[in-house]
């Protein structure tokens, strides 16, 4: 029980043979929803995508865990199902797998047995009525001609179905217009308020303070060049709105 | 003379055969098999096969060619060979040696939601030479499925034709599936009227070698058409496909989507010919095909071939060929989905857009379990 959580400690990553991430420390509690911000290639994604197991991603050295489970040991599918989730920030096209489809075959992997393919399309229709999705998404391909805000939606959509034990936004934010970014806002919301996701713990990764108006952190983290310089409340994502990353980065310097 | 028009002509279509070249270039090195060597087994005396035709309740008539040609010759022979053109090699073969057939005949203004369904078989390892020639009248609608029975190393040359009046829209769908040991080539080819659209739907699963000629004769104006075709070698099986789409005259529009894939040492080739004649103009036409190689020893050629010689035209072609998108894996592995089911979902997705066109769902499906069972691990 003492170490729940996504716990990351001394995490270093590379890429291609660059070393992105130069030793992050970080856990996000049950429940929690913790910002990470940072100005564009910082490593916010590399970190998102080291944690989920992209095997372009290669961990050198540091540890993560996931409620005790040894995160780095698993192939990604496993850490899907010890309760991780990423939202992406570019979700892949799949033409020809339909988005019911694939959600119940991600659904089973998740969490087996639990629903019947009725009881799931009942569920389904439930979570896009509350993300004003409208139904013809059933009949869709995966992400294939999907606008980007419609990606989002989708992105959005798996979390609520999956209800994640911790769940990674990576920039889920971006590119988004004032009203998709309260649905995704709401999205989070309605998986904390529900039974499945009321322990769910976030990461949520952004470059703009502005989707923090509508999901409340209790923690912000600021990363650049691949380490975390600063922690602290709510307080250090409004002062990145007033004052920018410029005025971090030169606080931290010695740090960096 | 319409009494004759099984018999006649025979001969002269053997020499056809024997003097025409495929239509393909010479094999890439890695391509094991040439056709310009192809062995065919003559038949000689009668060949043997069967026909089993089903047809919907009301006016189309659908029988075997015998019949066809005893009770209705006048309508046999205005549709009969009428799409054959010269440089269909295998047409050529099976011309010279047809002896089984159907003829599908939809009468002016008929539709019919519910398919005829003509049933090839061999009986034990014969060659067999088919012959379908489907004719519908001025508005007539109407789809026409094809199953091929055969096994043992059964050989089979035939031709399927579609020729059309005025606005009338044909579906004629062929999933082959045969046994692996057998050998299929076959002609399809279609002469539809003005403001006619024919569309094929074939899938080529099946058959140690599967050849396939495949074309519309666009020559009136308004014609619509569509091909539609997917194959899958595995194993030690070759597919060679040629597709054409010949727009003879103007405002006339054609999509060809292709879907291909190989695993095992199974090898494919894919030519597609859009041709659009110097007064074919406000012509539109797409070609698109696509291959996905999902083992090291598999081949695919795909060669998109357009020869467009009027100038106001829109004519699109996209090809790849690639193996199994890493960023798609990962996606779907991210959600809790295991890597080869991963694999497989995505495979079988790949074929979504040529299945999607085949005429009932009892039928996607059965494509869909068929390539299920290719793409699941050996």
């Amino acid at each position: 029980m003492s170490d729940q959580g996504l716990r990351i400690s001394g995490l270093q990553c590379s890429v291609d043979g660059n070393e992105i991430l130069k030793g992050i420390d970080l856990t996000v509690e049950p429940g929690k929803v913790h910002a990470l911000m940072g100005p564009n290639g910082s490593g916010k994604s590399t970190l998102a995508f080291s944690l989920t197991g992209h095997p372009k991603y290669d961990v050198t050295a540091g540890t993560a865990t996931l409620d005790d489970e040894d995160l780095l040991a698993l192939p990604a599918d496993k850490r899907a199902r010890a309760g991780l989730f990423l939202s992406f920030q570019y979700p892949a096209a799949i033409p020809g797998v339909k988005v019911p489809n694939f959600l119940f075959a991600a659904r089973q992997a998740v969490r087996p047995g639990e629903l019947t393919p009725a009881k799931f399309r009942a569920l389904l229709l439930e979570k896009m009525d509350v993300l004003g999705m409208d139904p013809s998404f059933l009949g869709r391909y995966l992400n294939d001609g999907f606008s980007g805000g419609e990606k989002k939606r989708l992105e959005m959509l798996q979390m609520a179905v999956l209800a994640p034990k911790y769940a990674i936004l990576d920039e889920t934010d971006s590119g988004l217009d004032v009203d998709a970014l309260k649905d995704v806002g709401e999205s989070v919301k309605a998986l904390r308020a529900s039974e499945e996701g009321k322990n769910t713990g976030f990461l949520i990764i952004t470059h703009y303070p502005r989707i923090l108006q509508h999901i409340e952190p209790d923690v912000v983290h600021v990363m650049i060049d691949g380490r975390i310089v600063k922690t602290g409340d709510a307080q250090l994502a409004h002062r990145i709105e007033r004052e920018g990353y410029d005025v971090i980065r030169e606080e931290t310097r010695a740090l960096v | 003379m319409s009494s004759q028009l099984l018999e006649s002509d025979r001969a002269s279509a053997l020499e056809r055969f024997r003097t025409t070249g495929t239509g393909r270039e010479k094999p890439s090195r890695y391509w094991k098999f040439d056709l310009e060597t192809l062995d065919v087994p003559m038949p000689s005396g009668t060949p043997g096969g069967s026909v089993e035709i089903d047809a919907p309740a009301g006016r189309i008539v659908a029988c075997d060619l015998q019949t066809a040609q005893r009770d209705h010759a006048a309508l046999l022979e205005r549709a009969f060979g009428k799409a054959i053109v010269p440089s269909m090699k295998f047409a050529h073969l099976a011309r010279a040696f047809t002896h089984l057939g159907a003829f599908v005949y939809i009468p002016r203004d008929c539709a019919s939601d519910d398919p005829v369904v003509i049933r090839y078989r061999s009986a034990g390892s014969s060659s067999i030479f088919p012959h379908t020639v489907v004719f519908a009248e001025r508005g007539a609608r109407a789809t026409v499925v094809e199953h091929l029975d055969v096994d043992g190393d059964s050989f089979v040359c035939g031709i399927a034709e579609i020729v059309t009046d005025e606005s009338a829209d044909v579906t004629y769908a062929a999933p082959q599936l045969a046994s692996e040991s057998t050998r299929i080539l076959f002609t399809r080819a279609a002469l539809p009227g003005r403001d006619a659209r024919v569309t094929w739907a074939t899938a080529d699963l099946g058959a140690s070698l599967s050849v396939a000629d495949i074309a519309v004769i666009a020559e009136q104006p308004g014609i619509e058409a569509h091909v539609a075709s997917l194959f899958f070698p595995g194993g030690s099986q070759h597919v060679d496909i040629v597709s054409t789409v010949d727009h003879r005259v103007g405002e006339t529009t054609s999509e060809t989507v292709v879907k291909a894939a190989a695993t095992g040492a199974g090898q494919g080739r894919y030519l597609g010919n859009i041709r659009i004649a110097a007064r074919a103009q406000q012509t539109q036409a797409s070609l698109r095909d696509d291959a996905l190689l999902l083992s090291k020893r598999a081949h695919i050629d795909s060669i998109p071939a357009l020869e467009i010689a009027a100038n106001d035209v829109k004519a699109f072609h996209g090809a790849t060929v690639g193996a199994l998108d890493d960023d798609a894996i990962f996606y779907m592995t991210s959600r809790g989905v295991d890597r080869a089911a991963a694999e497989r979902m995505i495979a079988l997705g790949f074929f979504e857009p040529v299945i999607e066109r085949f005429p009932s769902e009892s039928l996607r499906e059965t494509l869909r379990e068929a390539l299920q069972r290719k793409v699941e691990p050996a």
